[in-house]
């Protein structure tokens, strides 16, 4: 089973109702957020009234939320070697 | 991920000249690199006077003189094929890195104190931090940039967190007009400061090598 991958490129604002009922229903709720619809007439035909706010291409599996935040994070950039000496005299640590 | 290339002055842009020639004139003062990166609240140690540096130390760079290339297009930078001139850097007597901590550069060397404008959620003040994720390796002569990022076996960075602070409390008033409502919004952000220990250049693994030497320069 394919997927559509749908990006809002362009903003809703100052877009008819009926266009951002349809943004709505695809669950897009902000400029740059992706979200991934089963390949079917029914997504075919919502991206297709508001195919020019979006960015789509066809992909073979899904992300989750989860995964498309962590996809965007920066590397760390570190990791801890060795930790520091626990002292009881100290609050907090 | 392995391509990596070293650049002698001699290849370099014309604007990097630029800032080699001014930092050469300059020789009494502290240098500082005019490097348009993100950085906070460095406090670069001493050594890094260019004074201390023995003059009998071979320098391969063109006299000051000497007018900077004009060039139509940017000159390609030679991948040297077995990363001979990381040896050179590692004989240099100061060495600067510029790390990647959570998307944020640094240009540090031994002994700077970094204030990072966030606070570091899992690690404690003591700890020792291995920093992995480096763009930019150099000394006075020679830089080393990684594509994105240096190989992790070639060098070994390491920090210590000494302090968890905040900043002063700042509060911000906000009204609008012809209205007697004020909002204050309270401010106190948390920041972690490391203090980096040491810098140290590996010596170039074969398997590292022999896949430079093979790859063709761009």
């Amino acid at each position: 089973m394919s997927w559509f991958k749908i990006t809002l490129i362009r903003s809703g604002i100052g877009m008819t109702e009926r266009q951002n009922n349809v943004l709505k229903a695809l669950g897009l709720r902000h400029r740059m957020k992706t979200v991934y619809h089963p390949v079917s007439p029914d997504t075919a035909g919502m991206i297709m009234k508001v195919k020019e706010l979006l960015t789509v291409s066809e992909v073979d599996k899904p992300l989750t939320q989860a995964e498309i935040h962590a996809k965007r994070q920066p590397p760390k950039g570190y990791y801890v070697e060795k930790q520091g000496v626990v002292r009881e005299d100290i609050e907090g640590s | 991920m392995l391509l990596l290339r070293t650049t002698q002055r001699s290849v370099l842009r014309p604007q990097v000249i630029q800032i080699y020639s001014f930092l050469k004139s300059t020789s009494s003062t502290t240098p500082r690199f005019s490097i348009p990166i993100l950085s906070r609240t460095i406090v670069t140690s001493p050594h890094l006077r260019i004074s201390s540096i023995p003059a009998e130390t071979p320098t391969p760079i063109s006299p000051p003189s000497e007018a900077p290339p004009t060039v139509q297009s940017d000159p390609a930078p030679t991948a040297h094929n077995s990363l001979s001139l990381l040896t050179a850097l590692n004989a240099q007597p100061s060495k600067y890195i510029m790390v990647k901590i959570q998307g944020f550069t640094f240009l540090v060397t031994t002994g700077d104190k970094v204030v990072l404008p966030f606070l570091l959620k899992d690690v404690r003040v003591g700890d020792t931090l291995r920093l992995t994720h480096a763009t930019t390796l150099g000394s006075r002569d020679y830089t080393m940039k990684g594509n994105p990022y240096i190989d992790e076996r070639l060098f070994e960075c390491r920090a210590t967190i000494i302090e968890e602070t905040a900043e002063p409390l700042r509060k911000k008033e906000k009204k609008k007009r012809r209205t007697r409502r004020t909002k204050t919004v309270k401010s106190k952000h948390r920041y972690s400061v490391l203090i980096i220990k040491e810098l140290v250049i590996n010596d170039v693994p074969p398997a590292l090598a022999t896949a430079a030497g093979s790859s063709t320069p761009r």
